[in-house]
This record gives structure tokens, sequence and C-alpha cells, in this order.
């Protein structure tokens, strides 16, 4: 099974007998081969919260707004995906480190790798809810784990920028933040200003610091979605 | 002074070693190392005249200042990005175009004739004046350079109009007959005509 780019927005999978592919549902462009598309229930398998019984595992998913419905394609050819005319980033897992990406930025990955829904406040404790209630990211954010590829959607492409050695912490835009790998702390400051509140603010009154090592991906907008 | 470059098409990277370059406000998405944002005023930094005038002309430019050392990222809705280096030169650029300065730089408001009033893009432009480096953002793909000699002149529209340098004089040109006042307009009622000898750039998409 491989995930490669066709090009800047379409991501190419070929999909072998016994090997399954996650990707959003709708996301299909169009597919050669003998595949088939079920949608998958989060209550069984592999995105489950571990430790946690399966439907009690898919209410909590819900309640988080991490809810977002998936189908697993199957059998044998290839399958082209593609969303919105956004950008598609595919990040590659060696199973040494965790991806942490908002279920919204998903676009499909491979059956091998796992994938949980984190509280934000669980890495940051109240600031981490804080700064999820404060940027709209939501308090919940997808975590990925295994050996295998993951493509991530992006509006205008994202640049990698490395965390760790001589930039030992990298400032992120809420906004623009897609997601990071590795030993990475996330924390949110606020410099809200006098000038903010009277609105002459630089508009940057709230970053992302983001400290340790590894990697972190920025797009090249301020959209949400 | 400080250096800009590019990091694919729509990622501005500037290497601030102490250092103040300007920005529109809002456009930073990333940056390392010790740096500040701060308001450039309403002037966008060239005082009380720039400002006075922006505040009559309608001509909004909100610019902030970003002091320090380190590399900062800039980017504005996935638009794609130009850099352009002026030496002793001006450029007239429309205001929403304009994504950083860097360099001996100044920002006024000039009047550019009625075509504003009617393509809703106000009267006024900003020029860019001095030495330095600009960054220009382009909607819907990558800027377009036109070329425009005395015997060539060029008519663009407005809504894709980024920026102009060079002798060129700019005039308003209306094709407004009875059908486009009836409805059956060909929607290109209104064109900016360029004559003279410079270079003109539009972008791929229409405001």
């Amino acid at each position: 099974m491989a995930m490669e780019l066709e090009n800047y927005k379409v991501l190419k999978t070929t999909i072998h007998p016994g090997q399954r592919v996650f990707a959003r549902q709708g996301s299909m462009l169009y597919y050669t081969g003998d595949v088939v598309f079920t949608p998958y229930s989060m209550s069984g398998g592999g995105g489950g919260m571990p430790g946690v019984g399966a439907i009690a595992g898919a209410a909590g998913r819900m309640m988080q707004g991490e809810h977002v419905g998936l189908m697993v394609a199957e059998g044998s050819g290839t399958v082209y995906f593609g969303r919105d005319g956004l950008y598609v980033e595919v990040i590659e897992l060696d199973g040494s480190s965790v991806l942490t990406v908002e279920a919204e930025r998903m676009l499909a990955y491979e059956g091998n790798v796992q994938t949980s829904i984190v509280s934000l406040s669980s890495q940051g404790g109240m600031r981490g809810a804080v700064r999820g209630a404060v940027t709209g990211q939501g308090m919940f954010t997808t975590q990925v784990t295994g050996y295998g590829t993951v493509a991530v959607l992006s509006h205008g492409g994202a640049i990698a920028l490395a965390v760790g050695g001589a930039k030992p912490q990298v400032v992120v835009d809420p906004q623009a933040y897609v997601g990071h790998l590795g030993q990475i702390t996330v924390d949110l400051s606020a410099h809200v200003g006098f000038r903010d509140v009277v609105g002459r603010g630089s508009g940057e009154a709230m970053q992302l610091k983001l400290s340790g090592q590894g990697t972190v991906w920025v797009q090249a907008s301020e959209k949400k979605f | 002074m400080a250096q800009l470059r590019m990091q694919g098409h729509r990622v501005l990277v500037a290497d601030l070693a102490n250092e103040t370059i300007r920005a529109i406000t809002g456009s930073m998405v990333a940056y390392d190392g010790a740096v500040a944002f701060k308001n450039a005023g309403m002037g966008g930094g060239d005082g009380f005249k720039a400002a006075f005038k922006r505040k009559m002309t309608g001509e909004s430019i909100s610019l902030m200042e970003v002091t320090g050392s380190g590399t900062v990222y800039f980017a504005v809705d996935a638009q794609d990005i130009t850099i352009l280096e002026l030496t002793n030169d001006a450029l007239h650029v429309e205001a929403s175009q304009l994504l950083a300065l860097v360099g001996q730089l100044r920002t006024d408001v000039k009047f550019t004739g009625l075509r504003g009033a009617t393509s809703g893009q106000g009267l006024f432009t900003t020029t860019v004046t001095g030495t330095g480096t600009i960054a220009l953002l382009s909607a819907g793909g990558p800027i377009i350079a036109l070329e425009v000699a005395p015997q060539y002149p060029l008519v663009v529209d407005p809504d894709a109009f980024v920026a102009f340098h060079g002798q060129l004089n700019q005039t308003f040109v209306t094709d407004v007959t009875w059908r486009s006042a009836v409805g059956g307009g060909n929607g290109e009622a209104f064109s900016l005509r360029f004559d003279g000898q410079g270079i003109v750039y539009i972008q791929p998409e229409e405001r």
C-alpha cells in the first residue's frame, strides 16, 4: 500500500487486498480497480479511545466535537482523494513519534496507524483547555501513532518548520497551525495589551508556542476549516 | 538590511538580525527567536501627514512593525507572493496587495483620478518610494508582469490590478453603452489604461 501525491491537491492511494485505508467521507474523487467503500462506524476498531468501552468512546468523540465522518476503502485498486481544492501534505510516521493534528484536517490514513482523541487539557492542564476555547481549535485533537502514512489538508499548502536544536521554540499563529510531530509541548500565549483592546493591535495577540524536538506544519493562510 | 526570501510560492520568510521590517497587520503565521510585533500606527509608520491623508482618502493600509532577531514567516489567504527590489524608484500599489516592506521606503497616498469612484477601488492608491525590498500579494496564482511601451498601451481590469512602476500615465476607460445601462453589459464596462513606458503587475483573480 502506498500513498503519494498525484498533484498538490490530489492524493493517490494504492490498495492491495487485505489492507484498509481510512478516509474522510465523500473525499473520493475517482478510483480504478475493485474497491469497496463502507462508512466507518466509530464504535469499533482502531478509532476508539484506548481503555474506553466502544460506545462510550463513540459518545465521547461526539461530545468532543472531533467527530468527522470516516469511511473505509478496501479491495484492490487505486483511489484518488481530494477535498475543496485544499492542498494535501503526506506525512510518514515511523512508529517512533506521535503526530497531533485536528480531525478536520485529516484527509486519509493507512489502516495500520492508530488514532485517538486527546484532550488538550491533558497536554497543558487548564491552559490547554483555555487555548482550545480561545483559538477555536476545539479542546481535543487527534493523535496519530504507529507506522504508516497520513494525508493532511491545508489551505494554500503547508511548510514544515523544525523545532529544536538551534530553534528551541517556534511560535505559530493559531489559525495557521496545521499539526505537529514529535516531542513538542504546545502552549498558548496571549499578549493582549492595551493596544489590542482599543483596536490598534498588531493582529498577533494570540500565539501558540511550540518547544521541544520535532516538526510543526504551518499553512500559508489563516483560514480555518 | 533584513533579507526577504520565499519558502514555496505562498510563504514569505524574513531573516532578522536586530532589525525592523513592516508587514500587513496579522500576516505572521510563524516565527522563532525573539521578535516583537507592534502596530505601526495610523500612517503605517510614515508620520502624521500620511496618517491624515489616509484617514481622508479611505485608502487604508494597516501595517505592523516586526522587530527583533529571528526568522519570521508571513502568509495571507494562500495568495502567491512576489518579491520586488526598488532602487530609488516609486511603485504604485493597491494597498490590499502590499505584504511587506524592508529598507528605506516611504508609503504615501496618491490621487489616481476618477477611476476609483466607479470601480469601487478608491480614488487613491498607495505609492511606495525609496530603496528597499517589497513583497506583493497576488490572488489566484503567480503575479503577471506586463510590459508597456509607448507604441503598446495596455488596458487592464481594475479588479485584477496589483501595481505598476515606470513612466506610466494611468487613465480610466469607461465603456458604458445602453446595453450595460439596461443590464445587458458584458461585465467589462470599466478598465484601466496605461500609456508610456513601464511595467504593470496584475493578478489572475478579480477582487
